[in-house]
């Protein structure tokens, strides 16, 4: 393998890996969002356990969301800086606005949601998690913003060698972002909603004494799953009315298209025709837990193989019809450099996720008992009452 | 508009060694004044709740990098190639160490992570000394070079003070000492110094990199607003956190 082809790979491993963990956190963040609501309006310990126990999933999952991005963040400079010379007044817009402020409120308010349990008023508690729901989808707007870009400059003229900012507004209305943002939100909560109802199953199919707990989470999943199916296809439909002639032509980004399209009707007959009619049955009738459990990481390989036919799609250009992968490159990249951070980078990454999904797996066998999130506050509530 | 960015970008710059110094330095003493596994719970407990808040401040140095001086994202990144893939490793692996030290319960697996957040500690702090050598050089010096190496070994025992100091005030009496808000903040200061002292050496070449004053305008018109949240969630962090009896307490999620 060329040059080029080593810091391709590292992009796609990196971001692959990365968006693994970004979308289930879109996903759960506004599911634990509601559960902690619902636990703010009624006070019911069932609803307290809840959002404790899924909001530990949430918060495991995130750590790789984060350490995985930190490396997507520096890898536009490591390896692409070809982008940033020749575009970066524009596209560096919308990747400022996303760590300057989306990811800059999300991580100060997640600090406060999670050390903060116990400590803040129940409101301002509760609005932490919504804040940090409302600036995670803030993170992938310009996230989108900025690929979108990429898919389809618009707003900028060309000026002396180098892209030029001339219309921000066509930068947010670009017809390659308006649905696909949509359509990434609603496979982040259809991923979100089938890891409670996959969770939940589990749970039910080994005879759980949770059985309230996991009967509506599982009830809760399965609603979710169907309106972010319904968006994720609807608003991924729409989306060819914007995609340039062409892009899907070659095999290598046809294939994962078809395997995303195809793979995505077949999982909203299941959850609007199967698992939607039968939500009342459902926690009851243990065969079906298998099936559901099954299910789990099929939305997470869609949306992988999602981003293969988009990105895969765009190929050879960097920025559609005006910049090549190939001039991307940082000038004077060596394989060597490239394998060296790529061995790196995957190696540490890839354990840590293996780690990461170990943890999570643990968390669901064990249950909602002996939590840690909350338990700071647990310890302090018996000392208060005495 | 130029000169707006670049205060952007060096308050940016200079809070986030201020503010991630003592997390680092707490990371870098967990081994000296942590020896028995509850010493590090405490120190990591006191912390925990400002890590994240702390973090993300290089994470928004970046994104003005890469948003007010796209040229020059390339050219730092690039130019310091080994030792910013390094310093990422070992920011990921401090991070990995936090998140996950209590995750399961066992003296190995702790004390595993508590190794992996030094030792990310030692080379974020250790790294940045380096780097900000290299950056004041124009990156023509060899990272090797042994004034870097130095700045390194300086820059890691300013952090490691500046996180005793906030042990000393966020914990009092932890450490063998209580440190007053106001040592905290000349401790802050002085973790800051070596990157103030690049910034100003470094701000005409900055103003002369700086984007066109379109991008300028779309990014202040788009970030300045947000400004006063950034700054009151900051401060809301610091409120709800501020020493007390329970500042240390365990269990801490990390």
């Amino acid at each position: 393998m060329d040059v080029l082809d080593l810091a391709r790979l590292q992009f796609a491993a990196t971001g692959s890996l990365h968006f693994l963990f970004v979308v289930l956190t879109l996903g759960l963040a506004p599911l634990v969002a509601i559960m902690h609501t619902r636990w703010a309006w009624s006070g019911r310990p069932l609803h307290e356990r809840m959002t404790r126990f899924w909001g530990q999933l949430y918060v495991i999952n995130y750590a790789l969301g984060i350490v995985t991005g930190l490396v997507m963040e520096f890898q536009f400079g490591l390896s692409w800086s070809g982008l940033t010379d020749y575009a970066g007044d524009v596209f560096g817009a919308p990747l400022a606005m996303e760590t300057l402020v989306a990811f800059f409120l999300e991580s100060t308010f997640l600090g406060l949601w999670i050390f903060g349990w116990g400590k803040l008023p129940k409101w301002a508690h509760l609005a932490c998690i919504w804040l940090v729901t409302a600036t995670a989808y803030a993170s992938a707007f310009f996230i989108m913003v900025a690929n979108s870009f990429l898919q389809n400059p618009a707003g900028a003229v060309l000026s002396g060698g180098r892209l030029e900012l001339t219309d921000f507004g066509a930068l947010l209305t670009n017809k390659a972002l308006i649905f696909s943002f949509p359509h990434v939100l609603g496979a982040g909560l259809f991923t979100g909603a089938m890891v409670l109802v996959g969770a939940s199953a589990y749970q039910l199919r080994r005879r759980t004494v949770e059985v309230e707990f996991f009967t509506r989470s599982l009830r809760m999943g399965v609603l979710a799953a169907s309106i972010g199916i319904f968006l994720t296809l609807s608003f991924g439909y729409m989306q060819f009315v914007g995609v340039p002639e062409g892009k899907f032509d070659g095999d290598t980004a046809a294939i994962p298209l078809s395997i995303m399209m195809e793979g995505g009707n077949l999982l909203a007959l299941v959850v609007l025709f199967f698992m939607l009619p039968l939500i009342a049955v459902l926690p009851r009738w243990r065969w079906t837990h298998p099936i559901l459990i099954a299910l789990t990481p099929v939305p997470f390989a869609m949306a992988i193989v999602g981003w293969l036919a988009r990105e895969l799609g765009r190929q050879p250009w960097m920025i559609w019809e005006k910049l090549t992968v190939a001039d991307a490159l940082s000038p004077g990249l060596t394989a060597g450099m490239v394998t060296a951070s790529l061995v790196g980078f995957v190696a540490v990454l890839g354990m840590l996720a293996i780690v990461d999904y170990v943890l999570i797996a643990r968390l669901i066998k064990r249950g909602p008992d002996d939590l840690d999130l909350g338990a700071a506050a647990e310890q302090r509530a018996p000392a208060l009452s005495s | 508009m130029e000169l707006i960015w670049y205060a952007v970008f060096a308050v940016l710059l200079a809070g986030y060694f201020a503010l991630e110094g003592f997390d680092l330095g707490v990371g870098l003493l967990l081994p000296v004044l942590g020896r028995t596994g509850e010493d590090r719970d405490r120190m990591v407990a006191a912390v925990a709740p400002f890590v994240l808040a702390n973090e993300v401040w290089l994470v928004a140095v970046a994104g003005t990098l890469v948003g007010a001086y796209p040229l020059l994202e390339g050219e730092v990144l690039f130019g310091l190639y080994p030792l910013v893939v390094g310093m990422l490793l070992a920011w990921v692996v401090r991070d990995a160490g936090l998140w996950f030290r209590r995750r399961i319960d066992g003296p190995v697996w702790r004390r595993f992570w508590d190794l992996m957040i030094t030792a990310g500690s030692l080379g974020l702090s250790f790294g940045w000394g380096v780097a900000l050598y290299a950056a004041a050089t124009g990156f023509a010096s060899s990272p090797l070079h042994p004034l870097g190496l130095l700045l390194g070994v300086v820059v890691t025992l300013l952090f490691a003070f500046h996180g005793w100091t906030f042990l000393a005030w966020r914990a009092p009496g932890f450490a063998g000492a209580t440190r007053p808000g106001r040592a905290l903040l000349g401790t802050g200061l002085l973790a800051a110094l070596p990157a103030i002292a690049v910034l100003a050496g470094g701000m005409g070449h900055l103003l002369d990199h700086s984007a066109p004053t379109a991008t300028l305008s779309v990014l202040s018109l788009m970030v300045l607003p947000f400004a006063p949240i950034m700054l009151g969630a900051q401060v809301w962090t610091w409120r709800t956190f501020r020493p007390g009896k329970a500042a240390n307490r365990i269990p801490s999620f990390f």
